[in-house]
């Protein structure tokens, strides 16, 4: 190696010294969250982990002349092989070996939180305890022996209560001595019984001999015990082909004394460690109180109350969701769609420019824009209500009270809330499919949303029922919703034998007590989740919505739509859907621009039919600029009125206007009342649109769910339809 | 006997985890233990999941689940 390399290696240490690694990790509602955000709040930057779709946190700040870089480890109970948070918490251990960990512990319930504690200890770097939630400990009537617990560990302890933002600054200074310290701070090693350290030291000498390389990379006492137990992950990751015939010879007589495997004897031993400690630690009270918790839920999961509750908390989740979110959604798409379309197209006839850069400007920029950003007051909303049930601990027993209906559609209980969502609009739906731990439970429920009709597609019922089925209006309407519902069950089945074969995920959850959310944990969480949405989401969302421009107006001034990129388009698809009714190219276009949001078919209809539209009165800056200002107020008035005439308010109204009246017209005599309903039938299945395609990728990673949710919907879609027309056709209804 | 025999209100002891693989480390993780004791609290009103208290927390699990988990009943 050159000189000039070396010395440039150097210098990296230097700084890499200088920067202190904090990894922070902790149990599943151990407060862990709120600690970080009242550590780092706005400084924090959310993210993926590589390759996986689990969130990740991180921050960069000064601390006492000090450069800190805090990351946050995903939530769990244990360090083993199997969940896909396990496997990022401690490969970003091992791997990255950060100078310090902070491991937040529940004071309430500390016994299980000391199992995850003891697995870190075996890494041997520095750990200190932020024993948080320690004023409801206090309240309990717990005493806590902290010093007792520095002196049996080796470790700092700093008591915490992260909501009160208290003892925030003595934990920030303990890591920062500990990582300036690490050998006086290295954690005390923990002896198991003799015969699991015997075993455990005849496979450490055995790695020092023959696998010597592997002591830069790993604690080898740690990798010994990850040898014994087996785990097939870690001795992969470390490229460790190990005799197994070895492995049995150290750990044959611990098998046969306990009639257990190594895993389990050593889960055993973890936790018998953590009992013992916990005895010593802590003194309970002798009489225990009922505690609030189980007041709350001898209620909320009562019997015969359970579900009627948990009906009316999702009712109200729904309506709050989407009713305080509407009125700053349709504001945006008025907004952008009138005045400030208006003002872009003044300002470039202005300065003489071309009518198609008008056109693309307002009709493909400001309508994308517009198009992203409406989505933004209900992604927000969701978001917070989605925060607010997982911080409250609802979550956990919604799941609870829904896991058995849901389950025998190869659901997880927490499937349930994406899926009414879904109602509302698919997209907060997929983005509340995070809720879900699971990778098998998640793409299912995402695949499965999209057959919820969502409000987008209310508006095409609505002028099709108006044109056909006036007197059963509400019988036609509710069949759509039905059948939507009854082919997601049909699908969940199926998949569940088909692509999602095998065993179905377990369901071991913790209930956590029921704890109030701060408002500002709530914001902070809300805002972080929805600005990724606008950064990550919005960019594509754009751009699909500039492409459709494109295929909407070009070749530039064709005089007929069936000219345009589009009328070709349907002309094309035309014969696909002639044997389901309506292979006309009028209708296939419609369906294409679908794809951006199912509502469009209706405005493409009115277009390509040509129904006469309102002229645009003349209207000067001022007054655009005043519009705009007053319809956000309105816009803030109709949010807070929707707010508390949540009794009686419909969520999802279609706007009705005279181009809809227009379009009835011509429809009657392009449909018959059963080409009507195949064509909404198909409307309800086929395809997700796009900002779910979107949304689906987003969340996912990976375009393969979307591309698997196409394709079976396309051919519902067409089957269902087919089965209608061509049945309806036979029978003779609504010919 | 196994945990999902039990009624609300009752407690057990437990003596043998039969099932296998994840599912076993992860109740033991959570604290699922041989000579544990384990105490149904509720089950979900649709009939299961069930609802026990171990290790002084509450935690629930499937019908399924529980059936893999032998106990001796405690007064």
């Amino acid at each position: 190696m050159s000189l000039e390399l070396g010395v440039k290696s150097s210098e990296l240490r230097e700084t890499k010294r200088k920067t202190i690694t904090v990894a922070v990790a902790g149990n599943p509602n151990s407060g862990k969250s709120t600690l970080i955000n009242a550590i780092a709040g706005s400084r924090l930057y959310v993210g993926n982990w590589p390759g996986v779709t689990v969130e990740k946190k991180s921050a960069m700040f000064e601390y006492e002349g000090s450069k800190i870089k805090l990351v946050d480890l995903p939530g769990t109970y244990s360090l083993s092989p199997y969940t896909q948070e396990e496997i990022i918490a401690r490969d970003y251990l091992i791997t990255e070996k950060p100078d310090v960990i902070i491991n937040v512990v529940d004071a309430t319930n500390i016994e299980r939180n000391l199992y995850l504690t003891i697995q870190m200890l075996e890494l041997g770097i520095p750990v200190v305890i932020a024993l948080n939630i320690y004023d409801e400990a206090e309240q309990k009537g717990y005493r806590i022996n902290t010093k007792a617990m520095e002196e049996m560990l080796g470790i700092t302890v700093i008591p915490t209560v992260a909501t009160k933002k208290s003892g925030l600054n003595d934990l920030l200074k303990a890591a920062t001595e500990a990582a300036a310290n690490p050998s006086r701070y290295a954690p005390k090693q923990l002896h198991y019984s003799e015969d699991i350290e015997s075993a455990a030291t005849f496979i450490q000498t055995h790695l020092n001999e023959h696998h010597s390389s592997l002591q830069k990379r790993y604690p080898m006492r740690w990798l010994a015990f990850k040898v014994m137990e087996g785990d097939s992950h870690m001795m992969k990751e470390a490229g460790l082909d190990i005799d197994i015939s070895l492995i049995e010879q150290a750990t044959k007589h611990l098998t046969r004394a306990h009639g257990d495997d190594i895993e389990s004897i050593m889960a055993d031993e973890r936790y018998a460690f953590a009992a013992g400690l916990t005895r010593e630690m802590v003194k309970r009270p002798e009489i225990r109180k009922m505690e609030l918790t189980e007041k709350i839920d001898k209620v909320v999961l009562n019997r015969f109350l359970g579900i009627p509750i948990f009906l009316a908390a999702m009712w109200l989740v729904f309506k709050l969701t989407f009713d305080l979110s509407q009125p700053f959604g349709d504001w945006i798409d008025g907004a952008t769609a009138g005045p400030l379309s208006r003002l872009a197209a003044k300002a470039i006839t202005a300065v003489n420019g071309p009518l198609w850069v008008a056109s693309l400007a307002t009709e493909g920029v400001l309508a994308g824009v517009g198009f992203v950003l409406a989505f933004v007051p209900v992604i927000f909303a969701m978001m917070f209500f989605i925060t607010f049930l997982e911080g409250s601990g609802y979550m956990a027993r919604a799941a609870f009270v829904m896991d058995r209906a849901m389950h025998s559609m190869g659901l997880h209980g927490k499937s349930f809330i994406p899926m009414l969502l879904g109602f509302g609009c698919n997209v907060p739906g997929i983005y509340a499919t995070r809720t879900l731990e699971n990778p098998r439970d998640k793409a299912l429920t995402a695949l499965l949303l999209p057959l919820m009709s969502c409000g987008a597609r209310l508006p095409v019922y609505v002028v099709f029922i108006g044109a056909f089925f006036t007197t059963h209006a509400g019988t036609v309407l509710w069949s759509m919703y039905v059948m939507g519902i009854a082919l997601a069950i049909l699908m969940g089945v199926i998949f569940k034998r088909t692509l999602f074969r095998g065993e179905s995920p377990m369901f071991i959850m913790e209930l956590p007590p029921y704890r109030m959310p701060s408002l500002r944990n709530l914001l902070i969480h809300t805002w972080e989740k929805g600005k990724h949405f606008l950064i990550k989401a919005g960019t594509y969302i754009f751009a699909v919505s500039i492409i459709v421009w494109f295929l909407l107006n070009l070749p530039w001034g064709v005089e007929s739509k069936k000219d345009s990129y589009l009328g070709k388009t349907g002309q094309v698809i035309a014969p696909v859907l002639e044997p389901i009714g309506f292979g006309n190219w009028e209708a296939a276009s419609a369906l294409v621009t679908g794809l951006i949001a199912k509502e469009i078919v209706v405005g493409t209809m009115a277009e390509i039919y040509a129904v006469e539209q309102e002229e645009q009165e003349e209207t000067t800056v001022s007054e655009d600029i005043r519009e705009i200002g007053a319809s956000f107020t309105a816009a803030v008035g109709d949010s807070i009125r929707n707010v508390f005439a949540t009794f009686g308010v419909t969520s999802i109204s279609a706007e009705e206007d005279d181009s809809v009246s227009g379009l009835r017209t011509v429809i009657q005599k392009a449909f018959t009342p059963l080409t009507a309903y195949a064509f909404m039938a198909f409307v309800l299945l086929y395809m997700p649109c796009v900002v779910v395609a979107i949304a689906m990728k987003h969340e996912f990673g990976t375009w393969k769910w979307f591309g698997v949710a196409f394709g079976y919907q396309m051919v519902l879609a067409w089957v269902v339809a087919l089965t209608i027309y061509q049945g309806g056709k036979l029978l003779g209804i609504g010919i | 006997m196994n945990l999902s025999m039990l009624k609300p209100g009752e407690k057990g002891r437990i003596t043998k985890i039969g099932v296998t693989g994840p599912v076993k480390r992860r109740l033991m993780d959570m604290g699922v233990l041989v000579g544990e004791e384990i105490k149904i609290e509720k089950v979900a009103p649709l009939g299961g999941p069930i609802e026990v208290t171990v290790k002084n927390y509450n935690l629930s699990l499937r019908k399924k689940e529980a059936e893999g988990i032998t106990v001796e009943a405690v007064k």
